[in-house]
This record gives structure tokens, sequence and C-alpha cells, in this order.
């Protein structure tokens, strides 16, 4: 064929200078692959970060901020006065969270687009400690070291009924069984196998909370370990022996709701429905818990979704202005060579059709490079990238879980230092088919947009100004 | 074959109007040879390229083969041009990438003739200019008489009732000029054409049947140099070069 024939000659008369385009928007090209890939990577670590924390069916949490928020040294129930024998105290406290009331969970779990709700108590404590007797305490009244920390763990209170979804749902059971309907009274355990591993914990034997001996039924292990709670109960008996901020009940109370959408697209309508239910509440998503995490991750995320993107813009406009200008150039020295084929009665669509199928097959050269490009950067990115962490809050709006600590006033609540979960996680950069065909169809544009302009100047030419052109 | 009345060509340079062709009224019969002499920048090109359809007239009438060229719109004329009217440049104007067979096709390429059939004409038109053994050559291959006569062949690979040759042998050594000559001279007469020839020399305006001279855009006919009667002798020999 005449058309691929003449192309295929030019292209190689050009040479030089179709490398120089086709390398060019190569470059751009594989840019917008590998930022597309990496901001894929990053979306992917900030799921699994935040699946880690609040469960991998969830997709929407419900928590409400407590509405006395504790000051950082607060009194619990007055001071614990020494006596003649030393006192042990062992409670479980909520404080970090406001209370939603448990009737609440079954209202969403009515509301159109949800498909399940679960309500837990999350992030209790069960603090230990021993109040010294008069005998044990030092000059001026002063407890002895030891008793200073007292021994702390989380707790989870687990709805039975939905135990797919919140934290306990993304561990994974290496030893004994999970809970089953029949639990949701019983006091028995899920402990975390770290927790476990450290306390010598296992499947069978003990453990105590608020006084309450559990009988552990299963280890778990969380995936990325970053939300796991130390110990995980039935969420009725977590009410029933709990304290609130302040030392509230917690009967028929929860301080978390997860909630499950029917589908990814209902997400957004499903976090209105409940705020416009539940007004006083903080609804949280995915995406906007995205925006609460912080360290390298985030600092990755910026750097993939806001340099990395502009500069795959700006390399990508630089690289069609240079072939659109180099384009230019080839037509103005071939304004002869087109009007003798005017002359010659070539339509001026088909000198047109030539400078585009010549364009097209750079911007093809350009995606095939480009695509190659992007594949090994985003293999470069997956091989090279620093493991990295992410920093987030247990529960977006809520109040800092507390520490208490013992003084010669009594027994005191400080914010806990562990409030922010660090999770390290290691960034891939997918390629994905839909950054393939970006990067393609970017590159057949930067193609066709110099073609049409060397197009358009060639279409413009009059044959007998183009002949009496002198070169 | 043309009919030129009142044909008047203006340009724009800067703020000025500057007449390339002023009221040129020329007839052309069917067949004849009229050889367009004239200094550098007297109008010869401008008239060759509106005869040719390549330009339009600013005013009068430029009829071809009985139609007025100004009537039609530009893709009528670029059909006229692709299959009645064969170029040959003073500087040959090859494409440079192709070899000579497919510089002879591309004239073919706008008439839609089929590869195998557009492939034998253009060998065909190789040969009756001489160039059988240099098919495949591209043009920086071959020499300046080459390249014109690989012009020649494309002109005329379309079978066109009209030659415009301007300055054909303007870039050529002597020896080689009359070789050219005397081949269009034959190709003239051989295949019938009407042929017009734009050139500054006067030995060679001399061998066609009418000499028209160009001067401030204005066309005489100053003299019928001699008339060479057309199929009469088939087996004619180039004339030698006038000294």
């Amino acid at each position: 064929m005449f058309f691929l024939l003449y192309l295929r000659r030019e292209i190689q008369r050009r040479a030089r200078q179709a490398a120089v385009i086709a390398i060019g928007l190569a470059v751009g090209i594989g840019l917008v692959v590998v930022v597309t890939a990496t901001a894929a990577g990053v979306k992917n670590a900030q799921a699994s970060v935040l699946h880690a924390l609040y469960g991998i069916g969830t997709d929407v949490t419900v928590t409400k901020a407590p509405s006395n928020p504790p000051s950082s040294t607060h009194g619990l129930g007055g001071a614990f006065s020494p006596g003649k024998n030393s006192q042990v105290i062992d409670e479980l406290v909520g404080g970090n969270l406001g209370l939603i009331n448990g009737s609440s969970v079954a209202r969403v779990a009515r509301l159109a687009g949800v498909a399940a709700a679960s309500g837990g108590l999350t992030n209790l404590t069960d603090t230990k400690l021993t109040i010294p007797s008069v005998s044990q305490l030092g000059p001026g009244g002063a407890p002895p070291t030891s008793a200073v920390s007292p021994a702390t763990f989380s707790v989870d209170g687990v709805e039975i009924g939905h135990a797919r979804l919140g934290p306990y749902a993304s561990g994974s059971i290496t030893s004994g069984h999970g809970f089953t309907a029949s639990d949701s009274r019983a006091q028995v355990a899920v402990v975390d196998s770290y927790y476990a591993k450290v306390h010598k914990l296992k499947f069978g034997s003990t453990v105590t909370v608020a006084k309450k001996q559990f009988t552990i039924i299963g280890i778990s292990r969380q995936a990325q370990g970053g939300g796991s709670a130390d110990v995980y109960i039935p969420l009725a008996i977590a009410q029933k022996i709990g304290l609130g901020p302040f030392g509230a009940s917690l009967g028929g109370q929860v301080n978390t709701v997860y909630v499950s959408a029917k589908s990814s697209a209902d997400i957004p309508a499903v976090q209105k429905e409940i705020a416009a239910l539940l007004p006083s509440v903080t609804v949280s998503t995915s995406s906007s818990l995205a925006g609460a995490v912080t360290g390298s991750l985030a600092s990755t995320a910026s750097l993939a979704n806001d340099l990395g993107r502009w500069l795959a813009v700006a390399v990508l406009v630089a690289a069609f202005a240079m072939a659109s200008l180099l384009t230019m150039a080839a037509v103005a020295r071939r304004v002869k060579e087109f009007g003798t084929l005017k002359a010659l009665g070539w339509r001026s669509k088909r000198i047109v059709a030539q400078v585009m199928g010549e364009s097209l097959v750079m911007g093809i050269a350009g995606a095939v490079l480009g695509v190659g490009l992007g594949i090994g950067g985003a293999a470069l990115v997956s091989a090279l990238a620093p493991k990295l962490s992410a920093t987030v809050g247990a529960n977006p709006g809520s109040a800092a879980p507390l520490d208490v600590r013992l003084n010669s006033g009594g027994a005191s609540h400080t914010p806990a230092a562990g409030f922010n979960h660090t999770v390290a996680v290691h960034l891939t950069a997918p390629v994905t088919i839909v950054a393939i065909i970006l990067g393609v169809v970017l590159a057949l544009a930067g193609g066709l947009i110099a073609g049409s302009f060397g197009s358009w100047r060639a279409a413009r030419l009059r044959p007998a100004a183009a002949l009496s052109r002198v070169e | 074959m043309y009919k030129l009345t009142g044909v008047t060509k203006t340009f724009r340079k800067g703020s000025q109007r500057v007449s390339a062709l002023t009221n040129v009224d020329l007839d052309i019969d069917d067949g004849a040879w009229l050889a367009v002499q004239g200094r550098t920048g007297h109008g010869k090109t401008t008239l060759l390229y509106i005869l040719g359809g390549l330009d339009r007239p600013s005013s009068g009438v430029v009829e071809f083969a009985g139609q007025d060229l100004d009537k039609l719109r530009e893709a009528q004329l670029t059909r006229v041009r692709a299959s009645s009217i064969g170029f040959i440049f003073q500087t040959f104007n090859l494409i440079p990438t192709l070899s000579a067979l497919e510089n002879v096709e591309s004239a073919l390429i706008p008439l839609g003739v089929r590869t195998t059939e557009r492939q034998r004409r253009a060998r065909q038109a190789l040969a009756d200019v001489g160039l059988s053994d240099r098919l495949r050559h591209l043009p920086t291959e071959l020499s300046g008489g080459q390249q014109q006569r690989v012009g020649i062949a494309r002109a005329l690979v379309k079978e066109p009732k009209v030659l415009l040759a301007d300055e054909p042998t303007g870039n050529l050594d002597e020896d080689t000029r009359d070789e050219i000559i005397n081949l269009l001279e034959k190709l003239w007469r051989d295949h019938g054409l009407t042929l017009v020839l734009v050139t500054h020399e006067t030995s060679i305006a001399n061998r066609a049947q009418r000499v028209a001279t160009m001067r401030n855009g204005r066309l005489t006919i100053r003299a019928q140099s001699k008339t060479v009667p057309r199929q009469t002798s088939p087996d004619l020999q180039p004339s030698p070069e006038p000294g």
C-alpha cells in the first residue's frame, strides 16, 4: 500500500527526530503510568491499614465524642484511701468514646443501602492496680514505686451476631475457635496472639477482666496488627462489667457502630443517612479516615497525588509541545514536497492523512515505549520503596484513651501514650490495565495533537506558494 | 485547448500591489507547442501555474478544454490536475524518500489506479524515458538529467492532455539539456500532447511552434519560430542543438 510505503520511508528519513518525539512521549507516558501505579499502591496501603483498624467488611464507622472530654488529670470516683490492708482494683473502663444507645444499631441497620450494622464497645481498658496499705507508704505518704504503674490491656466488646464486622473480623483464629451464637452471654474471650504470647496465654486458659474470669476459646492474629485489642469478649458481658466515661454504666450502650454498605456506590449515601439519623455522632468512611492517616504513608500519598501528578502533567505537556513543534518544523521543511503532490493532483485530505499517519506511528511507538518504561518504573518503586508507616488515631473524633496512675491524691487518668496506632506497610505499585490504557490513549492523543498541528499547516498550503518556496 | 481572455494576476507585496500578469489574452491549440520566454520575475511561472490550475487569476477567464477553471471548486480543480495536466519542474521536485518507480507511481495515486497496473504503467513510463535500469534508485542516486527524466516520466504516466514544463533544463548542463529537450520533443510528437514550456533560453524556445514573451506581466507572441507538423514523422530524430 502506497500510504504505508511513503509513511515508512518518511519516518526512516526522520529517524532521529521520530525517536526524539517517541522518547519524549514515552517519558511522559511512563511517568503517568508510574504515578498512577504508585497512587493505586498508596490507596491499597491505606485500605489495608484502615481495614486492619476497622475490619475488612466495614465501610462506615459511627462513633461519638464524650460529652465532657476528660481533663488530663481526673480523679476516678474520688481518691482511694490506703487502708490497713492493700486493696486490689480491677476495672474495665471505656473513657475515650461517647456512648451510643444500643438501639441505634438496629435503626442504622434498617437504613436503605446498609447491608449490616454491628455495635461494639471498643478500646475499653482493663486496669489492675494495687492500692498499698498505710504501712507500705513511704515518707510523706508517697506510694511505693511498684504500685505506681498498673497493668493494663485493651478489651473490645464484640456483638456476637455480627462478628464479621469490626476489628475482631480482621483477625484470623490460629488456635481454638471464634465466638459462636451461644457465647453471647458467656464469660469467654478471644485473645490477640501477640498478647497471648507475651502473657503465656493459650486456648483453654483464663484471663481476668474486671475481676471476672474468662475462658479463652480462641487465639486471633491480626493481619497488620494495627488496631487489634488484646482481649475480645462478648458485647453483652462488656456492657455488664464495664464502666463508661466518669464511671457511667455501659448497660445497653455501645461506643462504635460498624456498618457495611450494600455496595461501595452506596457508601456516601449511607454516610449522609446515618448523619441525619444520629446528628450527634461522627460518621467516618474509609476515604474520610484516609485523611486522618499521618506518617510516611501519608507523605507518600501526597507525593504521589500532588507532586507526581503535576510532574507527569508537566512532562506530558512538554512532550506534546515538543512533538507538535518538531512535526510543524518537519512539515515546514516539506512544503515544496507537499506542493508538488498537490500539483500532481493529491487532495489535501490525502496529504493530511499522510502527516497524521506519521505522527500516529510516533505516538504508538511512544505508547509502547512509555508503557514499558512505566511498568519498569513501577517495578522499581515496588522494589526500592522503603517500608512506610501509617499513624492513625484509634477512633477519629474521639478523645484519647486513658492511663491510670496512682499518686498521693489517689488514682488519676492521663491520656495514654499509645493512643495512635502506627502500622508498617510495604508500598507496591501495581500497574493496572486502566493505567496502561490511559498511557496508550495519552500517547496516541499526543501523536494526534502533533499531527493535527502539522496537518493544519499542510492543508493550508497553496500549491503555487508551496512550489515557489526556495529551499 | 486553452483560451485565456484578459487574465490578470496581482499579488500583495507589503502595502503595494504587484501585477504579475496584466490583461493576458492567449489561445493554445490542442497539440501545440508553445514556448514562453522572458526574464526572471516577469510572470512566466505565474502564467504556467494559472494554466495548470495551481493558482487562480485575479480577473479574466481561463478556459481549459472548454471549461472555465476559475468556476471549478478546489476539489474539481484537483481532479483536473490529477487527470489532465502534467508538470515538469526546474528543480525536478522528486520525493526524496521514494525510488524512481515510486515517484512515477505517485502521479497515479490520486487516480486510484490499482497497484499492479500502477507499477506496470510506471515501469513503461520510465522505459519511455530510458530509465528501465534505474527503477529502484532514490533521487539522490541519480544524476540531474536522470532525475529530470524521472520527473518527465511522472508527468507523462497519467497520459495527460497538457504538459507544463517550468524551465526543465534550468538546472542541467549543456549536454543533458539537449538530451532532455530532444526527449520532450519526441514525447510531444509521439503522445500528441499540448506542450507549454517556460524557458529563458532562446535556442530552446526556437524549437517550439510558437514563442511567447513575457515582459512586466504582459504577453506578446513574438514570432512563430517554425512549424513542425505533428505525427508526420514518428521516427523524427531530435533536432541538433542550435549553437
